[in-house]
């Protein structure tokens, strides 16, 4: 008898395992955001577009612009190699700047924009003096919140 | 000067920690008290060297002593001087000493309370507190000194992050290091049982305290972090899944399963290689949290390359505690062969069994998605990132499956548990819990996770206060008192049981916080210029004019709103958006409007430097507030848990009907399961 029982317990924690199991891959590969450098976006090709991608780079200076009537931010980013354009309609985070660094969550489209709803800002490392990159690294903590809101 | 000595007390308390290693081991081989007895010097004088150190360091602070690096980099004159002396944990040397002092002092302590009653534990624990020790000095003088000097000292501090500078943030850190550290104590406790062979349940019982208290830290201490990011950030949520906040939730996830599996080996002695497992793995997971936090690895694996040594230190000591621990774990466990079997799968061990498998398994969930995008970036795949919605789908289920089982556990009987005591016990509670979901179905809760958590919720609930009910008046009867009074005796009778129902019913009011001001959450965002409003819910904001105001180490431009409902005027409200010129951070200042138990939240993340519009964000978050309210009734059961007061009556009785204690007595079906042991 003891020995069924225990295969009882056995198969009922196999089951659940299972089906945690099952959650969590059926959920992780969907929810992974790949990075990518503004070189490689202007690269994508047609299958990549309207994908899911987070972009890493440097506001360019004055090229940030508020629309008037819809108040949405156009402005560009660049990794030195190359310069992408990208539309954004939501709150910037607080370091959200000209000539800083950012990350860019969004979906690159046909008429090759990056579409963003999502900034993470940071402090880039030529603004800080070299002592400060130290707690710079803490400073990003807080745009980095902000942008994981649950949905 | 000052600070030299307690640059120099730091030094001395390194050297006294690797003594306290040592001598302790060299004690118990020679059998002679007295080296043992060097070891328990050794560690009151490492509490009172490293207060030094502390002390030191805040009298830097408070004399704004830039020539000190760290001071310099964390503080500034301007600042209140309840934030110079903060400034101390504001980064990674000082919360690192911070951490080191909370260990000395826990393990004085407990040396202090132990040292007559558990002769044999104490040299190992000694012996295993001044390793820990010994790792965190190392780490504190030679690759993060918070006491280091400028040559050439600046005329002003660069400022304390401003994020940082808010109450929250000022007990934030030592509620959590209190927590992390906290756990040292059982996992000391668990490591000398090992190493001793005492493997019986005496770790447990004594340690129950010390896990608790850490608990109720850890569970503080999150909940602090919440606040803080909820009103400080101004985002307007309070759980992002982010991996700072993963760090912490992870050794809570463990602790409280062991806070749960410690019951069965009390009552039934099974679990016992388990319980030593899960507390080895509770300590580690802080271990594991304090260093991805503080090493900096979180925002970027890039970090550990500006400053390798440190995090090869860091790594080869979390690879040495986990080798160590979990070595001796398995090279001991084989003693531990448990002979007692599970009877049933209905009963309360198997609710016990599944309580730790959801718990572990939470674990996991947070562990691969913080861990992940480490682990292909450190191999040099490509950068990852886990987003929120994995954590949802995938937690969800699983706090769903736990809360269900907190309606189960405390009242289904051990061993095994007959159909008709089922009955009597989980009709109602079923019944009552259909009813709910239909009504919550009826007014308009359609969402799949809102309306099954509910449901859930409600049937938890019904449990609880049948329970209450159940036995109160029982004991009322017996005793001719009133039902009230009856509740008070049965809470003297089993003080342990009632203050941890209590600390469900604070899971329950959380979670319904949770459901309502997640999924029930409005938002709006909108572009005002002054003069015009927007609408959210059934209130009107109306953006009356944008200035600029000053603070003593901010300026700001401050938005002023008006709220209507209807046309009465129910509030005004000031939200900001700051710059604080010393670091050159903007941050954006919430304001806060109380309606019922929940929140309007309102925040100008963007004005036009001329004022003439502002990027205007309104939310409406419902039942916020039972978040912390249910986070205090937790904390609030935890603190009864732990001053308890000792068992009436069953305590004194017969030992092993005290080894059976959660049944009270006179509920039938439990004190007729009260069979020998095998």
């Amino acid at each position: 008898m003891k020995s069924n029982k225990k295969t009882a317990i056995i198969i009922s924690i196999a089951m659940i395992a299972a089906a945690i199991g099952y959650l969590i891959f059926g959920n992780f590969g969907k929810n992974l955001v790949y990075f990518f450098t503004p070189s490689e976006v202007s690269a994508f090709t047609q299958d990549r577009y309207g994908k899911k991608v987070r972009v890493a780079g440097l506001v360019v200076k004055q090229s940030l612009k508020v629309d008037p009537q819809t108040k949405n931010i156009n402005f560009e980013l660049t990794d030195g190699a190359a310069v992408i354009p990208v539309s954004f309609t939501g709150v910037p985070p607080d370091l959200f700047k000209e000539g800083q660094g950012a990350v860019v969550e969004g979906y690159w489209e046909a008429d090759r924009r990056l579409h963003s709803e999502m900034i993470m800002a940071k402090h880039s490392e030529d603004y800080m003096p070299p002592d400060m990159k130290k707690e710079g690294k803490t400073l990003p903590k807080k745009d980095f919140f902000k942008t994981l809101k649950m949905d | 000067m000052i600070i030299e000595l307690g640059h120099l007390a730091v030094i001395t308390a390194l050297v006294l920690a690797m003594i306290g290693i040592v001598v302790p081991v060299i004690g118990i081989k020679k059998q002679k008290a007295v080296w043992i007895e060097i070891g328990r010097q050794a560690v009151t004088l490492n509490f009172f060297l490293l207060t030094l150190g502390m002390a030191a360091m805040i009298y830097a602070y408070v004399t704004q002593d830039y020539s000190v690096k760290y001071v310099a980099a964390t503080s500034n004159s301007k600042l209140p001087i309840f934030y110079k002396i903060a400034g101390l944990w504001g980064g990674h040397e000082g919360s690192l000493l911070l951490w080191a002092w909370i260990l000395s002092a826990y393990c004085a302590l407990a040396v202090w309370i132990h040292w007559k009653t558990q002769p044999v534990v104490i040299p190992y624990l000694i012996a295993m507190e001044s390793l820990i020790l010994s790792g965190f000095l190392l780490l504190i003088l030679f690759l993060s000194n918070p006491f280091e000097r400028l040559l050439s000292a600046p005329p002003d501090g660069r400022d304390l992050n401003p994020l940082l500078q808010d109450p929250a943030m000022v007990g934030h850190p030592p509620m959590l290091y209190m927590g992390y550290v906290g756990l040292s104590i059982p996992f000391c406790f668990a490591m000398a049982a090992l190493f001793s062979g005492r493997l019986g349940e005496e770790w447990i019982k004594v340690t129950q305290r010390w896990t608790l208290l850490a608990w109720i830290s850890l569970t503080t201490g999150i909940l602090m972090g919440g606040y803080w990011a909820y009103y400080e950030l101004g985002w307007g949520g309070y759980w992002g899944w982010d991996p700072v906040e993963n760090a912490a939730f992870m050794p809570w996830l463990v602790a409280t399963a062991f806070l749960h599996s410690v019951m069965v080996q009390e009552t039934r002695k099974m679990f016992k290689v388990w319980n030593l497992f899960l507390i080895i793995l509770a300590f580690s997971l802080s271990l594991i949290g304090t260093f991805l936090v503080r090493s900096g690895v979180l925002s970027s694996v890039h970090s550990f390359a500006t400053d390798p040594g440190r995090g090869l230190f860091i790594l080869s000591f979390l690879a040495f505690m986990l080798i160590l621990s979990f070595g001796t774990l398995i090279f001991r466990s084989n003693k531990l062969k448990s002979n007692i079997e599970m009877d049933s799968m209905v009963s309360r061990e198997s609710v016990f069994l599944f309580n730790n498998l959801f718990f572990l398994v939470a674990m996991i969930t947070v562990f691969i998605g913080t861990l992940y995008p480490l682990l292909t970036e450190a191999l040099k795949f490509k950068k990852v990132s886990v987003g929120p919605p994995y954590y949802n789908a995938v937690f969800m289920p699983i706090a769903l499956g736990l809360i269900f089982l907190m309606g189960v556990g405390p009242y289904i009987p051990w061993r095994k548990a007959s159909f008709e005591s089922l009955k009597k016990q989980f009709l109602f509670p079923l019944i009552f819990a259909g009813a709910g979901m239909i009504l919550f179905a009826i007014v308009g809760i359609r969402d799949l996770y809102a309306l099954s958590g509910l449901t859930v919720v409600s049937f938890v609930l019904a449990s609880i206060v049948l329970d209450f009910k159940r036995i109160s008046s029982f004991l009322a009867k017996q005793r001719k008192i009133t039902a009230l009074q009856g509740f008070y005796t049965s809470f003297r009778q089993n003080p342990r049981r009632v203050a941890g129902i209590i600390t469900h019913i604070g899971v329950l009011i959380m979670v319904v916080g949770i459901i309502f001001s997640t999924i029930y959450q409005t938002e709006k965002v909108v572009i005002l210029k002054p003069g015009e409003e927007v609408v959210l819910k059934s209130y009107r904001i109306k953006l009356i004019r944008l200035y600029e105001v000053e603070g003593p180490n901010w300026q700001a431009q401050e938005g002023s709103f008006q709220v209507y409902q209807g046309d009465a005027l129910i509030t005004r409200l000031y939200p900001q958006k700051r710059l604080y010129p010393v670091s050159q951070t903007p941050t954006t200042e919430t304001a806060l409007h109380q309606i019922y138990m929940g929140h309007l939240f309102l925040t100008i993340p963007e004005v036009a430097p001329d004022g003439s519009w502002a990027r205007v964000r309104a939310l409406f978050n419902p039942l916020i507030l039972w978040v912390w309210y249910g986070g205090g009734v937790m904390v609030f059961g935890g603190l009864l848990n732990i001053f308890r007061p000792k068992r009436k009556e069953v305590y004194a009785a017969h030992s092993t009907e005290a080894s059976l204690p959660e049944g009270v007595p006179g509920i039938p079906q439990l004190s007729s399961k009260r069979m020998t042991q095998e």
